[in-house]
This record gives C-alpha cells, structure tokens and sequence, in this order.
C-alpha cells in the first residue's frame, strides 16, 4: 500500500467516527508526508490541525492506521511549507506588470471590455484571434428534423461565400446549436484556407468594441478593421436593438460588406420581425438574404444527439437509458448534455455501471423539481400579463374583452401545464372562476397550439422570461 | 470557574477576539469565545482556524475552569456595558452568569473540550518592532496588497530578512509597496537571529492577520511597546503585553520584485505632497470613470507639471504645477487611483517622483527637508498605463 493508498484508507475509516463537520475541518488537505520505521508523519495545512490532530485525535489515527498496517507505532503532524506543496512550482512572475488598458477595463467594467486584435496586430494574426471554437465542426453536428434547413444553409454557405444566401440569417431558441452551427461555418472555411479572414463575434462584444473606439477616438480604425473581413459571423445579434449608435455602424459595415460579396451570417433567438426597436432599413437587411429557424429537437434527434455525445467521451449506456434521459429533457441541448455528464461523472465517482435506474436517481432532482423550482402562480401572470403588456388585474377582473381573453386562457394553460394545478385551483387562482372555464380554456389553447405557429412562439417566449425570472 | 476583573480590561478584550470570530463556520464550536480562568488571570480565546488568538487579563480567580461562549452575543452584551465597576463571572454548568453592578446576565454556553487548542510557539522570538513603526510599516504596504483571491501569493505582505535589514513588500500585480527597515531600528534578538537567517529568508503574512493585529496595536496602544515576532514552519506569533496572536503564514512563492526597482533615474521631480495631491484629488473628478487616466506632462525646461485628464463624457481639466523638475521631459499616463494610492502614504511635507520612461517602473518616495536627498526604506512603485 501506498502512503496516499493508506492515508485514504485510514481517512474513510476516520470519517464514520467523527461529525462531518470536524472531518472536514480537521482532515482537509492533510497527506501522509513519511513512514519512516513504523513512524507516520502527517502534513496539514496549519498549526491548529496539528495541534487538535496530534492532542485530540492522536490515538483515533494511529487505531486507524494499525488497522490497516500492523507495523505502524506511533504519528506526528508538520505544518506543510512551500517546500513541499505544488505552489512552489509555479512559473515565475514579473511582480509588476503595466496595467495596460484592456485590464483595467476588465477589472471595472466588463462591457467595454475591448477586443486586443483590431487596430494594433497585423492582418496575418487575425487567424489566430478569430474567436472560434475549433471544437464546433459540421462532423460533431447532429442532424434532425429541426435543423436539417439551418444545418444545410449554413454548409452551403460555406461552400460558397457570400454567392447564395448572404446574409444568411439563424433563429431559434436557447441552446439548439445555433452558435455551433455558425462556428462551423468559420472552422469549416479555415480548414479549406487558412488565410481567409473570419472573424466571429457577439453582438454584445461587437458594441462594447465600438463603444470604446468612440471613447478613445479610434472610430475610424474599427471600421477599416471590420471592413478588411472576408466573413463576418455576429452571435445573438437581437441584442443590439435599442442601440442606435451600435445599430447605424453596423449597418454601414454590413453595406460595405455586402457590397463586396462579403458572407455574413447573424443569429438571433428570434426572427428579424420580432426583434424590437431595429432600424427598418437593418431588418429588411436582414430578411434579404436566407432565414432558417432552428427549432426544438424531436425524440429521436435527442437520442441521436447524446449517443453521439457517449460515442465521443467513450462511454457505454444502453438505448433504454438514452431514451430515457431524451424523453425527460426536452427543451434544451445543453440541458441535455449536461444531464448526460451529470450521469457520466456520477457513475466514474461511484465506479456504478449506469443503468436506467441509475440515470433514474441522478436526475431526478433536475426533472421533477429542477425545472419548476420557485415558479409560482403569481409568477405566471406577471410574465403573461407583461409579455401581452396588460394589467396583471385584468387577468383576474371579470370581463369578456378580447384582448384580455386569450391572455387569461394562456395563463390558465400555464397553470396546468407548468405547475400541474387542478382545474378547480385554476378557477380559484383566476378570481373565483368555475372549473369548466378552466378546462375550456386549456382544451381551446392546447388545440390551437397544434395549428397556430404564432401562438407556439409565444408561449415558448413565454415559458423562457418565466424560467428567466426565478 | 468564578472569578472578578475590571469591566475595562474585559471589555476591550471581548472587543478583540470577537474580531478574530468569522461568521460562516463549518465548526459550530468556532463561533464561540473561549473563556479560561487560571491562576490571577482570566485568557480570552478566540480562532477561525487561519488567526487565532489569547488575550491574557488580570482577574481574582476564586475557581479555575472554562467554558466557550458565544461571540456574538458575548460582543454585544460587553460593548453595551456601562463603565466603572468591577465584573463578577461564575460558571454554573453550561451557564455564564455575568454580574457588573446593576446588570445580570445568564448566558448559555458549550464544553470547553471541543475549542480547537491554539498552536503554542516552540521557539526564540526573532525581533521585537514597536508599535509606532509596525504602524508605519503597515499605513505604507497594506494599500498596495491584491484583494482577489486569484494569486493567493499576493493576498498577503512579504517579509523578506537580509543580514543587515528586513523589508516588507506588497503589490497586487499593478503597484508595490516596499518598506525595510535596518536592524539596529528593531529589537532583534541576537543570539537568534543568524541561525534563523541562515534557514528562513522570505515569508508571506496573510493581510487578515496584519489587519487584525493593526486594529489590536491601534485600540489604545502606547507607541512604544515592544510587538514581539516569532515564526515558525507555516506560522507566526505576535506577542505584545498579555496579548498573543498566531497566524498560518501564506503557503507559495512571493515574485521576485527586486529587478523592478529601478537603480537609475532620467526624470526626476520634488515638490510638496499637498500641492499634488491636490492637483490629482481634482484630477479626480474629471477622469473617465472607467480607465481612470491622467497624463503626467513633464517639463524640466520650465519647471512644470501638468496634470491632465480627458474624459469623453465630462470633458477635461488641467493643472499646472510648479515642481523642480531635473532630467528628461516626459509624458506618462496612470491610472489616476494608483498614483494617489502612494501620493496619500507618504509622511514627509516633500516627495519625489522618479521615472525613466512612460513605459518603465516609476517610484515615489519621501524626500527630507532639504529638499534634496530621499528617504531611505520606502518606495512605491507604480507602473504607468501602455499606450
């Protein structure tokens, strides 16, 4: 056995014995540093775990380790110095450095964070500092009903800069694979010539840059730095409504850009339409060229996607698992990988061959509760009432106004679907109402939801800023 | 355990260790003070685990014993106390009854037995530092130690021993602080000294600690008492007059910064404190919230300063000041907050700046009467904006 073998032996036995809380205290970062002759010398971070462990504990350790090993007589702690912690191999630092601009921008205010490569590296650099993950590709991109247009407008694109759909434009929810499908478009480029000039960034970015080349007078080198880029890729571009000045810059890039023949490719959570307060001559930009929507992936693009996701971290789970996990996560990709790892790295600490009943246990916090936590009735109607911008009371009042009965009518299919409230709670929670106005109006917008793509968007809208909130 | 002590001496003491007492525990125990009577003396006892400290006060002890107490509430029921009397304490249990003439409490308490014991120093002290230099040295360092946690190394004051000298320094990556003073200034401890040169040179002090210890020594202190220092593997001691502090020392490797400092000088400026400070504190008032710049325009043909700052939302101001200027002209930008960081430490009417480049370390540093030569032992550094 090992020192580190025996140590961690001695310490699962220790840690039945005594409260949680002194465990933790007493034992954390302590090693067995030697075991010299049967004489057992402990490292621990400070005087006062050397003090309790040697007094207080002194014999409860030394029970442990004979336990384990007959020879050992006797312990004593040291205080871990420099000497013999990893600390002490870290690189060597300069202990000052000049606080150049970016950093001290990051440290006060992150959204004027600046992005170093426009205006002071050379061109040929910019490769380099495109921004893209080289971990989105097309190959690692599952394919499904949902994405199947986005997905073959994008490598498209890609084949054929700024020809076909320029510019092409992605919508869709959160974390459906939109940023990983315009990385791809950029890795796959730089993969064919490595000296085309991409250039990925967010839109939140793209405006903290400008704003500080208006501060430091440098307006003129942001444009020549963007208008030198072959293809433009701008994330979550919805951001930039409401910002006229960030708005009118960009648009006289995108012309300049598209007069060239440049690519450019923009994605938003929703479509150019529903974006609020853009300039009219952006948005009928950004409908000029293609639109493809992103959508939720069905069942079996889910399963698709996590066997791919197993395939690569090399790990073995059965389809009834897979299914399982794909039938209860639903709305998100990243959710769902992030439900897969849950289970991977919960089944590497326990050494548990992942099972369904496994998979079961691990997430049933995340599916029966996760999801739902703190959402409340109250919750619903504020969201409801501000998203159709009405007043909350409304809801409630008794009247038969148009424009308050479908909000009322999707707050009570809410109430059913999101909470699992009775009908009759329903009717009580909407000011006394009976139950059956409460079944009509679940059965009315659960039909509607079938035919009326309006209303879907809405109500997904709806379900985000409602999560949002809590 | 019963016993008798001035409210005063109680008083102050509770104030102290209360300090030490962090509020978020894993060990509930560690919430609570620990109250020791011993023969003529009542020990105050207090730890988070990285400070821990014992604070000794005379007492008429008629009972020995202990008993661990809530800090919090211990704190709050002292500080409330009305001054002048005597205070009678007896243990009955788990119970603290506390008397202090017309006021009576009981306060429920724990067993002694799961207070962690507080590490005893089992070596020579190896200097003595009164208090009025040990509050010189940290009025000059502890500005410039990092508050983030992302170099632990730099969260701390790094005391480096030479055969002739201790320094003490601090930065946090943008700006340094470095004091030393010779040892004939400190009380050093002879016979000890070189065999424990010969193995430590170089130790880093967590800023709690030092900031604790500045609270105690500043809470009604003569300047000179003797602090007395004893360090050990991964700790160290201050003792001064009933009161002992140990602290776990920072476990890492303090930057090298002895390069940094440059030996030579192109630019050289002296004048009075007040009149640039107050040109900066205007400074101030203009400079962009966000990257807080202001250009130092350095003319030695005629004697002048500038002091400039641009913004683009309030707009610009520019003080002239009148400052003997030898060497190179020069332009240098700061982050205004740095530079007026080591202007407010220095304790002479006159100081210097010293720079080479707007691009290379610049020092200030304290200037005698003379107005000619510097003070030795103290130098802040402070590196200028890149442009």
């Amino acid at each position: 056995m090992t020192n580190e073998e025996l140590w961690q032996a001695a310490l699962s036995e220790i840690e039945l014995s005594i409260s949680r809380a002194n465990f933790i205290t007493w034992f954390k970062q302590t090693s067995i540093q030697s075991n010299i002759n049967g004489h057992i010398t402990i490292s621990v971070p400070n005087g006062f775990a050397k003090e309790w462990l040697e007094n207080k504990f002194n014999s409860h350790i030394l029970h442990s380790l004979k336990n384990l090993q007959n020879d050992i007589r006797s312990i004593s702690c040291v205080i871990a110095t420099p000497k013999d912690t990893v600390l002490r191999r870290e690189a060597m630092v300069d202990a000052i450095v000049a606080p150049q601009k970016q950093h001290q921008i990051t440290q006060n205010q992150k959204t004027t964070v600046i992005n170093p490569t426009y205006s002071t590296q050379p061109i040929q650099q910019i490769n380099i500092e495109n921004n893209l993950n080289p971990k989105y590709t097309f190959e690692n991109f599952v394919v499904g009903g949902n994405n199947e247009l986005a997905r073959a407008a994008c490598f498209a694109v890609s084949q054929n800069l700024g020809k076909i759909y320029n510019p092409l434009f992605l919508y869709g929810g959160v974390g459906l694979g939109k940023t990983h499908l315009i990385q791809s478009i950029g890795n796959e480029i730089l993969k064919r010539d490595p000296n085309f000039r991409v250039k990925y960034i967010t839109s939140e970015r793209f405006t903290a840059t400008l704003i500080d080349a208006l501060q430091n007078q440098k307006i003129n080198e942001f444009k020549e730095y963007y208008q030198k880029i072959d293809i433009l890729i701008i994330d979550d571009i919805q951001f930039i409504s409401g910002k006229e000045k960030t708005q009118e810059e960009f648009f006289h890039i995108f012309n300049y850009l598209y007069q060239l023949n440049k690519q450019i490719v923009l994605s938003s959570d929703r479509p150019p339409k529903e974006i609020q307060i853009l300039e009219e001559r952006l948005r009928s930009r950004f409908e000029g060229g293609m639109i493809a929507d992103v959508s939720n992936p069905d069942l079996e693009t889910r399963i698709a996607i996590l066997k791919k996701k197993a395939f690569t971290e090399n790990i073995q789970i059965n389809d009834e698992t897979l299914l399982f996990i794909a039938t209860n996560i639903k709305n998100n990709i990243r959710e769902l990988e992030g439900a897969l790892n849950r289970i991977i790295v919960a089944s590497q600490l326990t050494n548990a061959e992942i099972t369904k009943d496994f998979a079961v246990g691990q997430l049933s916090e995340i599916i029966s509760s996760g999801k739902k936590k703190g959402v409340t009735h109250k919750h619903i109607i504020k969201t409801v009432s501000s998203f159709y911008e009405i007043n909350p009371d409304d809801l409630i009042a008794k009247n038969r106004k148009k424009e308050i009965v479908k909000p009322r009518q999707v707050v009570m299919y809410l109430l059913r679907n999101e909470l699992e409230f009775s009908f009759p709670g329903i009717g009580e929670k909407m000011g006394g109402r009976d139950h059956t106005t409460a079944i009509h109006a679940y059965e009315k917008i659960t039909k509607l939801l079938l035919t009326d793509e309006k209303l879907q968007k809405e109500i997904i809208t709806i379900q985000e800023q409602l999560y949002k909130i809590v | 355990m019963k016993l008798t002590c001035t409210q005063e001496n109680f008083k102050k003491a509770i104030n102290n260790a209360e300090h030490i007492v962090s509020k978020q525990n894993t060990l509930p125990i560690l919430n609570n003070i620990l109250l020791e009577a011993e023969k003529g003396f009542l020990n105050i006892i207090a730890t988070n685990l990285e400070i821990g400290i014992k604070i000794k006060i005379g007492a008429k002890v008629e009972k020995e014993g202990s008993i661990a107490i809530p800090a919090k509430l211990l704190g709050n029921f002292s500080t409330n106390l009305i001054g002048g009397e005597n205070i009678d304490i007896e243990v009955d249990g788990y119970n603290l009854k506390i008397k202090n003439g017309l006021t009576k409490a009981n306060i429920k308490g724990f067993s002694s037995d799961e207070f962690p014991l507080i590490p005893q120093k089992n070596t020579d002290f190896v200097f003595g530092i009164s208090v009025l230099k040990l509050k010189d040295i940290f009025n000059k360092i502890i500005v410039s130690v990092a508050h983030n946690d992302a170099r632990q190394e730099l969260s701390g004051v790094n005391v480096v021993f030479f055969a002739d000298k201790i320094a003490f320094a601090a930065t946090d990556g943008f700006r340094l602080s470095e004091r030393f003073l010779m040892l004939k200034e400190f009380n050093i401890n002879d016979n000890y000294y070189a065999d424990f040169f010969a193995k430590n040179s170089n130790i880093i002090i967590p800023l709690n600690t030092l900031l604790e210890l500045n609270k105690i020594i500043s809470n009604g202190f003569e300047n000179n008492v003797l602090v007395n220092v004893f360090i050990e593997d991964g700790q160290i001691f201050f003792e001064l007059d009933g009161i002992k502090i140990v602290s776990r020392l920072i476990n890492g490797k303090y930057p090298e910064y002895k390069h940094i400092m440059p030996e030579k000088y192109k630019t050289t400026i002296i004048g009075e404190k007040k009149i640039l400070q107050n040109a900066l504190k205007m400074a101030s008032v203009f400079a962009d919230g966000k990257s807080r710049e202001v250009v130092l325009k350095i003319d030695t043909q005629a004697m002048t300063v500038f002091i400039d700052t641009i913004s683009a939302e309030t707009g610009e101001n520019s003080t002239e000041v009148k400052f003997e200027a030898h060497g190179e002209s020069q332009n240098i930008v700061f982050n205004l907050k740095y530079l007026l960081d080591g202007i407010n430490v220095i304790a002479t009417e006159n100081l210097a700046l010293l720079a080479n480049s707007d691009s290379s370390p610049v020092a200030l540093k304290e200037v005698l009467p003379d107005k000619k030569s510097f003070v030795d032992g103290f130098t802040y550094i402070v590196m200028p904006i890149k442009n």
